[in-house]
């Protein structure tokens, strides 16, 4: 098994660095045929006050003067060797400007994740657990809450509230661990609303198996009841939903840097976008493509541990009707 | 099993001779009251029955006795004494200790009833943990011994082992094994195999029924299938729509029912009437004998899957054939390749090797043009109406279906046929503007014989008709089918695993073991006198309840007055 296991996770994880490839070359096609030339502009700047035989030595140097598809697979090359090129804006290394900003993001990001599949599985299991109908009854209305209200108006209330009001930080030092706290808070609200709600159904479903009143009939306690059947198979639909939300906590964290002044991936894109400065974006978006690609790596990965019917061995097992598989 | 200590709660259960007394119970779904006012009394080592089809209460009643209805969604009045104590009278916190320890629960479907992300010792131990033995290692020991004396080839293995990795039967042994462990004083069996094969049900009775015995356990047994109840418990309860309709002794019930429904259910129980269906399939057998050629010929048919590196012959060089207006079964159990052959004749897959001909036209479903002619000849009714009707659709679409695919007939003559083919199947025209989820699956399954009929087929493949159906609404299509062959001069070719219910409706019969034929000629001959041990095994499958003689199989006398069958005929057209 292990050995499947194992072919099964280097094919993945191949896969996984191809759509990596293509996600690149996409992003370089789809700014390739926007109108302009943002390079050629910023070179021919008066105000960098470059002449014209060093704009040569850069266009050469970069093969700018060369077909499309040639740049295509230079610009490939330098990505695969780790060199993302120069800041039109500032001149500076991309990677640096990246390794910059992307401390604060992770410190973000990272915390809304965890906040987030906090409340999820406090949500979830709490409407699963409780005694009564009441508590139940509002534990899963709040999901739906989460989702309607939208991510800037609950960080303005919670700046409002807990900057202004209670000054349980201030907001000229975002990165601090308590404005870090909040700014997450609010990242994590909206995202743990879809997690909570797969997670809920996913219990719903579970509980009213066949094995669950098998165990019951057996005499186990709710909560051992709970906690050795039910909590493994409620995880599994929600290890993908996990990976898909951190594509949310991405896009999200660009608002949320904003309403929280933070210098972060979000800053950096606003800027880049606004002055066109295609390095950057060509990087940030490879960056945003690894992360999502590696999180969903990790959830298939994950997966055939939770749920032995996932197991590659027996996914490739599966037969015509009427034939019968020796076990 | 020796080494467990007597639990300290059995001590309540000694005394008087009776474990189980219901008394007055009622139960009620919200406003829905699914349960009326069921009294029955269960002695200590004894086994008794609750018979009924879909929706006559008798799962409710079990799940009240094991207390395991939904909470607050159910509402249950009467008594259930176990050993002289009330148990709705009980608080959870002191019903607890019986679950397991006194009260033992085989449910229905054993693939369902394990956790599927958790080994299978992981979940025995949950089961051993009720013995009372605190020792892990002892524990485990307990377990492999018990998976043992259930017949389980490989105990360790199949300890290490995650459900799916098991079959249906071996489940049911483990679930059964889990069970007993305890030694509970009584056991409700919620239909415990009516999901596995027809050879695995008789093993899985026998095991039970042994266990049952040797250990004094009592037995509430949970079925559907009249010749089980009489044949594997000592009185039984015959259930409609919540209200008892008879109870006592099973021999008596069985040899002679007192109540309308105990009779009807007698009557139409397959097993029981051989030649049921005799005298109306008489009437056409005649003229087809000299009709010349087959309308389905299968020659020498292989066909083979590569699985998982090994390759497995799914049909392993089939023929048979079957003349206009015969009826031909193909029995087996699952994997003996019935589905495959089905397939083949649908040209949904292509045969390695052999010949295949459909009404005179051999069959190759290579191009669209020759599988558009094949489905004219050919039509299927799938298993199950409950899963093989879009719900969305009203009936006049799905009957019409095929007639629009096939561009058969201008647009008023299809209606007119859609209306023609509703009618044949017995069912009334305002069905045509009704929702397959609005019909009963008797209903259903008529809207799907329709459907196969709405086209003119000469022929019909009949994959399992009736086994996702009540006994009762079985002997209706059933009936339905021998009038259809009778009028319409249809064939029909049989999938089924059911023995019984082949005897009452083919003319010949091949079958099938691991891809296979085994055995093939009349019905008459195969069931007087199988040769093949494989088709023995099936034959004893058959449940025979004890104290009356064997149906006749083996015989086909026309108008021979049946067991229990009432003078007059159960249906007139």
């Amino acid at each position: 098994m292990t050995g499947r296991y194992g072919r099964y996770a280097l094919l993945r994880a191949a896969q996984a660095v191809i759509v990596i490839l293509l996600a690149y070359v996409l992003t370089f096609l789809v700014i390739s045929v926007l109108p302009g030339d943002p390079i050629t502009n910023t070179l021919r700047d008066p105000q960098n006050g470059l002449s014209e035989d060093e704009i040569q030595q850069i266009v050469a140097h970069y093969g700018l003067d060369k077909q499309a598809i040639i740049q295509l697979f230079l610009s490939l090359g330098r990505f695969v060797t780790g060199d993302l090129g120069f800041s039109l804006q500032s001149n500076l290394p991309v990677a640096q400007l990246l390794g910059d900003s992307l401390p604060s993001t992770l410190a973000l990001a990272g915390t809304a994740l965890l906040l987030a599949v906090v409340f999820a599985v406090v949500i979830a299991y709490g409407a699963q657990y409780l005694p009564g109908r009441v508590a139940p009854g509002l534990l899963r209305s709040v999901p739906s809450l989460f989702l309607s209200v939208p991510n800037f108006v609950i960080g303005l209330v919670l700046i409002e509230l807990f900057a202004f009001r209670l000054h349980a930080f201030t907001i000229i030092d975002p990165d601090s661990a308590v404005a870090t706290f909040f700014a997450a808070l609010t990242l994590a609200i909206p995202v743990s609303a879809p997690l909570a709600e797969i997670l809920i159904a996913n219990l719903d479903h579970e509980s009213r198996q066949e094995y669950v009143l098998v165990a019951r009939s057996r005499g186990l306690t709710k909560t051992r009841l709970f906690a050795r059947h039910l909590v493994k198979p409620s995880m599994l639909p929600a290890v993908a939903m996990v990976a898909l939300i951190v594509g949310e906590l991405l896009g999200g964290a660009v608002i949320t840097e904003t309403i929280f002044g933070r210098d972060g991936i979000g800053t950096l894109v606003q800027k880049a976008v606004t002055s066109q400065d295609v390095p950057v974006l060509q990087a940030v978006v490879s960056l945003a493509a690894v992360v999502f690609v590696v999180v969903n790596l990790a959830a298939d990965l994950v997966s055939p541990l939770l749920d032995p019917r996932l197991q590659p061995d027996r996914a490739a097992a599966r037969t015509e009707p009427g034939v019968v598989v020796p076990a | 099993m020796t080494a467990i200590a007597p639990h300290p709660l059995k001590p309540f259960l000694t005394g008087s001779s009776t474990l189980l007394s219901v008394d007055g119970l009622s139960v009620a779904y919200g406003d829905t009251t699914v349960v009326h006012d069921v009294s029955f009394t269960l002695g200590r080592g004894e086994s008794l029955a609750l018979i009924g089809e879909s929706g006559s209460g008798k799962s409710t009643i079990a799940k009240s006795v094991l207390r395991l209805l939904p909470h607050g969604e159910t509402s249950v009045t009467g008594r259930i004494r176990l050993g002289g104590r009330d148990l709705l009278a009980l608080p959870e916190k002191q019903f607890r200790p019986l679950r397991g320890r006194t009260l033992g629960y085989i449910p229905q479907d054993p693939s369902a009833a394990l956790n599927p992300v958790r080994t299978i010792g992981s979940q025995a131990h949950e089961a051993a943990a009720l013995t009372g033995e605190r020792d892990a290692d002892k524990r485990r020991a307990l377990i492999l011994a018990v998976f043992d004396t259930v017949g389980l080839p490989d105990p360790v293995r199949v300890y290490n082992s995650y459900p799916h990795q098991l079959s249906g039967g071996m489940l049911q042994r483990v679930l059964i094994g889990l069970t007993v462990l305890p030694r509970p004083a009584l056991i409700v069996a919620d239909e415990p195999t009516s999901a596995l094969d027809v050879t695995i049900q008789k093993l899985i009775l026998d095991l039970l029924t042994d266990l049952r015995q040797e250990h004094g356990i009592s037995l509430l047994l949970i079925t559907h299938d009249l010749a089980i109840a009489a044949e594997r418990t000592e009185s039984l309860v015959v259930l409609k729509d919540g209200v008892v309709h008879e109870s006592g002794s099973s021999a008596r019930v069985f040899a002679d029912p007192r109540s309308d429904y105990a009779r009807t259910l007698q009557a139409d129980v397959p097993a029981l009437n051989p030649d049921r269906y005799c005298s109306q399939r008489a009437a056409e057998a005649q003229p087809a004998e000299t009709s010349g050629r087959a309308q389905i010929e299968v020659r020498n048919v292989s066909k083979r899957f590569r699985v998982g590196g090994t390759e497995i012959a799914a049909v392993d060089g089939v023929s048979f054939a079957v003349g206009r207006g015969k009826t031909h079964a193909l029995v087996g159990e699952s994997g003996s390749g019935k589905t495959t052959a089905v397939r083949l004749l649908l040209g949904l897959e292509q045969p390695d090797s052999g010949e295949i001909a459909v009404a005179g036209e051999t069959v190759h479903g290579t191009s669209r043009a020759e599988l558009r002619t094949l489905r004219r000849h050919l039509q299927l009714v799938y298993q199950n109406p409950f899963t093989s009707l879009d719900p969305t659709w009203r009936v006049r679409r799905i009957v019409r279906e095929p007639l629009d695919r096939f561009r058969i007939g201008a647009q008023a003559d299809r209606a007119q046929r859609v209306r023609e083919a509703i009618a044949a199947v017995g069912l009334p025209e305002s069905a045509l503007s009704r929702r397959p989820t609005n019909l009963s699956g008797g209903q259903r399954q008529r809207v799907a014989i329709a459907r196969a009929l709405v086209s003119r087929p000469d022929v019909l493949v009949l994959d399992e008709p009736t086994s996702a159906l009540d006994v009762t609404v079985q002997a209706d299509i059933l009936e339905l089918l021998a009038r259809l062959q009778r009028e319409l001069g249809l064939t029909y070719l049989v999938v089924s695993h059911d023995l019984a219910l082949v005897r009452q409706i083919a003319d010949t019969v091949s079958v099938l073991q691991r891809g296979r034929v085994v055995e093939d000629g009349a019905v008459e001959q195969i069931f007087a006198r199988p040769q093949h041990p494989y088709t023995r095994a099936l034959l004893d499958a058959i449940p025979q309840p004890t104290g009356l003689p064997r149906p006749a199989l083996g015989q086909r006398t026309p108008g021979r007055p049946t067991l229990g069958q009432p003078a007059q005929p159960l249906f007139t057209h």
